[in-house]
């Protein structure tokens, strides 16, 4: 009798672990997170992981004495629902997806368990229960696997979506029966009992075979998760600055691009809410306290999306958006690219104004407009015959200095000057600019005298090249086709020895106004020039030597020298 | 003592597959004949959508691996042909020792035939008819059949070592795998 009653508490112990460790596998298999934020860490099995040898870990603080599972004992059945509980619709129905019931029964009259007097089988009878409730625990932890209620666990767990579903579970000692209709969806398992001296341990589930009416989805509530190094944010370019950013606003951290990475390793994050609102926010059952029945739902309510919930104030689609995963802080081409671009050439050409000489009867080379900083990188204009060629008309206000007759004679020139605006009067025949800024350049011509002030912070400087009024033996119009293909090849080899600097004159020059006066066109130089009667004019294109032109070539060099140390001090 | 065995359905397999099916096929069987004590370690199938279970030992699995190596290696050199994979569970029952050396006998008391049909699943080739996508379709019905073999399968394992459990013997050792096992291929 002593044998068959230690016998049988041994066979009550094994078979109320073996319901607390298969609570422990389906529970640990069905609800996501059901440790809590932190999972056990591995470590050597305890005494706890020895039965049935199968370690499974630490249980969750309810399973901590499986005595309060079974308190009726180990002959009450153990029912565990899965459930799949509606998120977003409180009127929708939880649904049970799965129904575990492991019990005892009580061995038939006629079966040998039933009689207590063979003492000497209960010991192996001992034995062989253990050993069957091993391979039958392995079974269940095999089909909670196979089961389609295992698909969604995973997705639930791995993803670190918010789903319009949750899981989770009731433990009870009773069996809601189900409805026919609810029977007909079920399919059912049964499990091969294993004999006791208590009776037989059953176990069986009852489970969906298929998921898909639920529409598991990704939750709607969940907001978009504010980037805050988006490209083209303030923190990807700190040259640009936006009114008000967001992650100022609510001060939220930038891993806030990484929001569910604690819930996704089950810890919840210590920051603001924003930061982990997918653990919070999922209700199961396996929260609050050890002694918590874990049957209650919704143990953290659904935190309205006020953290990072937060509606930004901008457009979100004036924005990259980027995987949280893979923002890249490269910055976006710039969205104020022409002020960029513009601001080094200001900062290279300063306004000129050109002089508004009417007593010129030399033609000039049509300056950018001083007042107009776009016009700042026009290629001087063409020669105007109204210009005069004394040196002395040079604008004494304005820095000048001389361009090369070539780059006033040539027909492509004249088209890319425009007229700027208020210097129809300063212009001067002689192919002279006035710069009203300051040149950080001088150079002269024998025959003619250009100079350019050294000072460039005069804040009248717009443009390199505005030239004053040059001497009359400059400004004398081309008589000739000849000359003037020769000064335009001048021209053209001071051109392209000032590649950035000429490219911008030439856009100053495009957008100039064109120039009304007719006398600036290199085609028309010599019409103009007998229009204005400077037949003399000819004669002194003639004298021009090649001194002159190697002059020129010289001043447009320390242009240009001058232009691009400016955009580079500029720019730093 | 009786040896049980377990003839496993069929399963029609491409060569790129055997790996992943007989992985999860031998560890389900082991998982429920390894009574040691076991940390089980969830594995997701490459090809489906199955997960299975792993005893966590990794001797085990360098042995089951070679040879499934094994059974590669030979289908690739006798393809389209039927085979089979067979896990068998002994005890030594004797050592006697003779003129040439100790004999050892096995009683295996279990013995697990995977049945496999290994050929290579050639596409439906393209024709006027056939479109890349229907291709991509037959080839997925295929796959998504294989899985359901596959599960019914390890169903079947799971049943039988349920219900004929008599004949294991018991445990003498502490390891994981606590019987002798041999996997035999063929050759």
């Amino acid at each position: 009798m002593a044998a068959h009653s230690d016998s049988g508490r041994t066979t009550e112990q094994i078979v109320s672990q073996f319901l607390s460790k298969a609570l422990h596998a389906i529970l640990a298999a069905r609800i996501p997170y059901i440790h809590g934020p932190t999972p056990p860490p591995s470590r050597h099995p305890r005494k706890r992981d020895r039965w049935f040898h199968l370690a499974l870990g630490d249980p969750p603080p309810a399973l901590e004495h499986p005595s309060g599972l079974i308190p009726n004992g180990v002959m009450e059945p153990l029912v565990v629902d899965i459930l799949l509980s509606p998120r977003d619709d409180p009127t929708m129905p939880e649904a049970i997806v799965e129904r575990w019931v492991a019990q005892c029964e009580a061995p038939a009259p006629w079966s040998p368990l039933h009689s207590p007097a063979e003492t000497s089988s209960n010991s192996f009878l001992v034995k062989r229960t253990y050993k069957k409730s091993i391979i039958l625990l392995r079974s269940i932890y095999s089909v909670l696997r196979l089961l389609p209620a295992q698909r969604v666990f995973k997705m639930l767990c791995a993803s670190n979506q918010s789903y319009n579903h949750d899981l989770t579970y009731r433990v009870s000692s009773f069996a809601e029966p189900f409805s026919r209709k609810e029977e007909a969806e079920f399919q059912y398992h049964c499990f091969a009992p294993v004999e006791t001296q208590s009776g037989q341990l059953a176990v069986s589930v009852q489970y969906r075979p298929s998921l898909s009416q639920f529409n598991l989805e990704i939750s709607s509530l969940l907001p978009p998760m504010l980037i805050t190094d988006y490209v083209g944010s303030p923190a990807a370019d700190p040259m640009r600055a936006f009114p008000s950013s967001p992650s100022e606003r609510t001060g939220t951290r930038s891993s806030t691009s990484f929001p569910l990475r604690g819930s996704q390793h089950g810890q919840p994050s210590t920051s603001a809410p924003a930061s982990a609102p997918v653990f919070f926010n999922r209700p199961h059952s396996w929260t609050g306290g050890p002694s918590e029945v874990p049957s209650n739902r919704a143990q953290h309510p659904n935190h309205p999306p006020t953290g990072s919930y937060r509606k930004p104030a901008f457009n979100f689609d004036e924005f990259k958006f980027s995987p949280p995963f893979y923002m890249s802080p490269t910055p976006s081409p710039p969205k104020f690219s022409g002020s960029y671009m513009q601001s080094p050439l200001r900062s290279e050409t300063a306004p000129v104004s050109i002089p508004q000489s009417g007593s010129s009867k030399v033609k000039v080379l049509r300056s950018p407009n001083l007042s107009d900083p776009t016009r700042n990188f026009l290629p001087p204009p063409s020669p105007r015959s109204a210009r005069t060629t004394d040196p002395s008309s040079q604008d004494s206000d304005s820095r000048s200095f001389r361009r090369p007759d070539g780059l006033r004679t040539s027909d492509g020139y004249s088209n890319m000057y425009g007229t700027p605006k208020g210097l129809k009067d300063g212009r001067d025949d002689s192919g002279r600019f006035s710069l009203s800024g300051s040149p950080r350049f001088t150079f002269s011509r024998s025959s003619s005298r250009i100079s350019v002030p050294d000072d460039l912070d005069d804040p009248d400087f717009s443009y390199p090249f505005a030239v004053d009024d040059v001497d009359s033996s400059d400004s004398q119009a081309r008589s000739n086709d000849g000359k003037e293909v020769s000064d335009f090849g001048h021209a053209s080899s001071s051109h392209k020895s000032q590649d950035a600097a000429v490219g911008v004159l030439v856009h100053m020059l495009r957008t100039a106004a064109p120039l009304r006066d007719s006398t600036y066109s290199s085609q028309s130089s010599k019409s103009e020039l007998q229009e204005e009667g400077l037949g003399s004019t000819s004669s002194f294109f003639m004298s021009r030597k090649a001194s002159d032109a190697l002059e020129e070539l010289q001043s447009y060099k320390s242009i240009k020298e001058m232009l691009l140390s400016q955009s580079k001090g500029k720019l730093h | 003592m009786n040896c049980e065995t377990c003839q496993l359905k069929e399963l029609e397999l491409d060569p790129a597959e055997i790996r992943d099916v007989l992985r999860c096929v031998l560890h389900t069987i082991f998982f429920h004949r390894a009574l040691g004590l076991v940390r089980p370690k969830d594995v997701d199938c490459e090809l489906f959508e199955i997960t299975y279970v792993q005893c966590g030992d990794a001797e085990l699995e360098k042995k089951i691996d070679e040879k499934i190596e094994q059974f590669v290696a030979w289908s690739e050199k006798h393809p389209n042909r039927k085979s089979q994979v067979c896990l068998s569970f002994y005890e030594v029952k004797s050592k006697q020792s003779s003129w040439f050396g100790i004999k050892v006998e096995r009683q295996h008391w279990e013995h697990w035939i995977v049945n496999v049909n290994v050929h290579p699943i050639h596409p439906p080739k393209s024709s006027f008819l056939n479109t890349r996508e229907k291709v991509l379709e037959e080839t997925s019905t295929r796959r998504s059949a294989l899985e359901t073999s596959v599960r019914e399968v390890l169903f079947q394992i799971i049943k039988f070592a349920n219900e004929k459990q008599e004949h294991i013997p018991p445990i003498t050792n502490s390891e994981v795998v606590s019987f002798p096992y041999e996997i035999t291929t063929p050759r």
